[in-house]
């Protein structure tokens, strides 16, 4: 069995929902897409994600837990400062749980097309 | 069950550089890689109409019921595994000449797209828009 298809396979069946769930909960409003959008241009203090929006600083921090709490954002203190970043590999994660059904196929179908091409080399040979 | 009013599709293709007789002998052949079949822990096969296949994959077990058996052009069967949340999906293989090459298309559809499978489909799109740059395996499109 190969080992690379039994390793997605694997991921497939065994995705970890719990993190899956926090990340939909987190993109799942716009607000947080929005605090999203913004750090992917790079990290921002909090009052300059607060400001963005005509919002509470509480339901900002609110905001920021859950997204935290998926693992999309991450802080760190600068000197006095506490900076807030962008992660992207939770993201990916979903992506790749999302498509496994396509990789599981293309994985089979670009074998099964080596397959043919490695048996055509050998007939060419002989 | 209720089945889900809406489904996804994933369809891919190859050229494969042999007859169509070939390859769909070899699609139904366990002992050929790239097949579902090679990859089975366990198997049991039975390509006609109205014949069924289980088999199971790290413990996981998939069951089908072959509809459409048409050799060299098509294969239709249902597909049902713990990740088709209980509900039967559709797999189609056509083999269609091309010069001394085959291209072979498969479809697999009807996949439950309920509204987990729809809260991640919106991720996926609403991510792959935002942040194209940082998905270059994951957002493979098919072949």
């Amino acid at each position: 069995m190969e080992k690379g298809l039994a390793r997605h396979y694997t991921l497939w069946c065994n995705v970890a929902m719990d993190q899956l769930t926090d990340v939909l909960i987190a993109i799942s409003h716009p607000t947080r897409r929005a605090i999203i959008g913004q750090l992917a241009n790079g990290p921002a203090r909090f009052l300059d994600v607060a400001k963005q929006f005509d919002t509470a600083l509480n339901a900002v921090t609110k905001h920021l837990k859950l997204l935290e709490r998926a693992g999309l954002i991450k802080r760190r203190k600068q000197g006095r400062e506490v900076l807030i970043s962008f992660r992207g590999e939770p993201l990916r994660e979903v992506a790749g749980w999302m498509h496994e059904y396509e990789r599981f196929w293309n994985e089979r179908l670009d074998q099964f097309e080596q397959y043919f091409k490695d048996k055509k080399k050998k007939e060419k040979k002989q | 069950m209720t089945k889900s009013t809406k489904a996804l599709e994933f369809r891919f293709e190859r050229t494969i550089p042999a007859s169509p007789d070939e390859v769909y002998d070899a699609w139904l052949n366990p002992k050929i890689p790239g097949n579902p079949w090679n990859a089975a822990d366990k198997l049991i096969l039975n390509p006609k109409v109205d014949g069924f296949f289980y088999w199971t994959f790290k413990g996981t077990p998939h069951y089908g019921r072959f509809t459409e058996v048409e050799r060299p052009s098509r294969i239709q069967h249902t597909w049902m595994s713990p990740n088709t949340l209980g509900e039967e999906s559709t797999v189609t293989v056509a083999f269609q000449k091309r010069g001394e090459d085959t291209l072979m298309t498969l479809v697999h559809s009807d996949l439950p797209d309920d509204d987990k499978a729809r809260s991640h489909e919106n991720g996926w799109n609403y991510f792959l828009d935002l942040f194209p740059k940082q998905f270059g395996d994951a957002s493979r499109a098919s072949r």
